[in-house]
């Protein structure tokens, strides 16, 4: 973004909209600023069951690989911000906040002052445990926020192969140490088994994310990638005895005929991600998308799948702050949230909603080495504003998608509030 | 950032709380303040003095005020009722539970009480601030003692003896 705009700190972002909840305030800043753990809070963590530890061999070397499973407000906002004590680098705004225990509670804290007490989630319990053939549970699916249960259908991207990834895109920055290609027989045993095993634990989960690279391949577009997603869906159906589950799709954009095979596998939500409304930053932004096969294309392909999977279960997103990148995106952010809700409002006209996410600079992306700033606090406030007032106005639901079955979109968050409002 | 305040109920009220059987019922207000009241069982009081309740419906209005209130700071009230007592108690949202210990302790108790198919949204944890005894012979002696003048004259305690 253009480097001279004013940028409101936390306090001043409250002050000028007192309508946004200060928890969600706080949400975006900790995810644009960084969120670091103190040892003692990581002690807390640890007597808190929420630090899953694993002895791990990589270039000769063995070493303890300590996962925190994420922390909540009191109000069950999801906090923002940890990926960086996972060992990801990720371009930030100023100084990172930190967890820390201060009169005995844990404490989101901003330089010396307490901002918001946190809680730490425990780590599900199928963690540590091994499939029959020696698999550990939790390289097959991984919680993210609390009740969501996150399954990679493959890691793979033939945009990235044809170099031509979303330039906001890390996935290449993982795929060295994670699986590429589809789903053995296996493989897909091992995920029965998992998600069977997770099953078992009373009151953790109400939603299944599936998400993969995108594969354009096939007799029609995109049919390899849905071929892998099938499989996975009929290995999930075995877990819940062929019974309709809660399963979404983070995918690419198919054809109709493609989505029908999807539901008649099982998913019950789709999520073809647009990820920028206006059409020349979009070409720019995501050159594999524009290339297989257009914007029109994937716009469509959001439009029929409401005939498919229904009104309010479809959902497209928008990666919050990738349309001003420079030197080709928006100069303001009046201007860029101004293109982002012109593309809400079409999608929600036709039954499609439209979250929003905020735009990680992290390693690996090709917008990192391009060091593109991320948006500002302001940014944010506006977007999610204009994105929950036009998913209010359309009374369209977002619940598969929220603050705790994927929990970083703050405009989904302050869609809890109109719940009861949402037709279908 | 809020702390929560800690407030001593009086011992029935303590009693009546931790009484499954007694009846519950909690008021918040939308953003219009239209009231909505709806009954809770599962209210009682946790042992740092606030009050928590199971949320069954995330969709429904009720919870959707709740986080109103946790948002912007706005009150709720309940009232809870035994053998023709009751007390009004107020205060703030505090906490949504929906992992954790407390969750769990509460989605079993509902799984228990309710069976295989029943469920739970989370936890409500309200801090409260306030606490009325609304029992109605309570009120009416305060009233008596402070309004004097708004009885009627045809009342018992109003009648001359007459003479033989």
């Amino acid at each position: 973004m253009v480097q001279s705009e004013v940028e409101l700190t936390l306090s001043e972002v409250a002050r000028k909209y007192p309508e946004v909840p200060r928890f969600i305030l706080i949400k975006i800043d900790a995810a644009i600023r960084g969120v670091k753990v103190t040892d003692g809070a990581f002690q807390r963590a640890r007597e808190s069951n929420a630090v899953f530890e694993e002895e791990i061999y990589e270039h000769g070397k063995r070493f303890t690989r300590k996962r925190l499973a994420g922390a909540v407000f009191r109000d069950g906002t999801w906090v923002c911000g940890l990926e960086s004590s996972r060992g990801m680098a990720i371009l930030r705004y100023g100084q990172p906040y930190t967890i820390d225990v201060m009169d005995d509670k844990l404490m989101l804290v901003d330089g010396e002052t307490p901002v918001e007490q946190c809680f730490f989630v425990p780590h599900p319990q199928f963690y540590g445990k091994k499939t029959r053939r020696g698999t550990p549970m939790h390289h097959l699916a991984l919680a993210g926020p609390p009740d969501c249960l996150n399954i990679q259908v493959y890691m793979d991207c033939q945009f990235w192969r044809g170099k031509l990834p979303c330039k906001y895109c890390q996935l290449e920055t993982y795929k060295g140490a994670r699986h590429q290609g589809g789903r053995t027989e296996a493989e897909l045993e091992d995920i029965y088994e998992t998600v069977s095993e997770a099953l078992q634990e009373p009151g953790r989960w109400t939603g299944i994310r599936l998400t993969a690279g995108s594969n354009p391949g096939g007799r029609v577009p995109y049919e390899n990638e849905v071929n892998e997603y099938v499989k996975v869906l009929e290995t999930l159906k075995r877990s819940f005895g062929g019974k309709a589950i809660p399963v979404r799709l983070v995918s690419s954009a198919y054809p109709e005929g493609q989505q029908n095979r999807l539901a008649e596998a099982g998913a019950s939500c789709y999520e073809p991600h647009i990820e920028v409304w206006d059409e020349k930053v979009w070409e720019w932004v995501c050159p594999g998308k524009a290339k297989w096969f257009g914007r029109q294309y994937w716009i469509e392909s959001a439009l029929a799948a409401v005939g498919v999977f229904g009104r309010g279960n479809v959902c497209t997103q928008l990666v919050g702050g990738a349309e001003m990148a420079q030197p080709y995106g928006f100069k303001t952010v009046d201007e860029a949230v101004a293109s982002s809700l012109e593309g809400a409002e079409f999608f929600a006209r036709h039954g499609v909603t439209t979250s929003s996410t905020i735009m990680w600079v992290g390693q690996g992306s090709v917008f990192y080495k391009q060091k593109q700033k991320p948006a500002p606090l302001e940014y944010y406030v506006k977007l999610i504003s204009g994105l929950r007032a036009i998913r209010k106005a359309h009374r369209l639901g977002v619940d598969f998608n929220d603050y705790r079955r994927c929990a970083i979109h703050p405009d989904t968050d302050l869609s809890r509030l109109d719940y009861p409002e949402v037709e279908v | 950032m809020v702390s929560m305040k800690k407030m001593a109920l009086p011992k029935d009220a303590v009693e009546m709380l931790l009484d499954p059987k007694a009846f519950k019922v909690l008021a918040t207000t939308d953003d219009q303040g239209n009231v909505h009241v709806v009954a809770k069982d599962s209210l009682t009081l946790l042992d740092d003095g606030s009050l928590a309740y199971g949320e069954v419906l995330e969709s429904s209005v009720s919870n959707a005020n709740m986080v109103r209130g946790i948002w912007f700071d706005r009150r709720v009230a309940v009232l809870v009722c035994r053998h023709g007592r009751s007390f009004q108690i107020k205060g703030k949202p505090h906490r949504y539970v929906t992992t954790g210990p407390l969750f769990q302790q509460f989605y079993l108790a509902f799984r228990q009480r309710f069976g295989p198919d029943s469920d739970l949204a989370g936890v409500w944890i309200i801090a409260v601030d306030e606490v009325r005894e609304q029992t109605l012979s309570v009120r009416k002696e305060e009233e008596e003692r402070k309004h004097p003048n708004m009885r009627h004259f045809d009342r018992e305690c109003f009648k001359v003896e007459q003479a033989m």
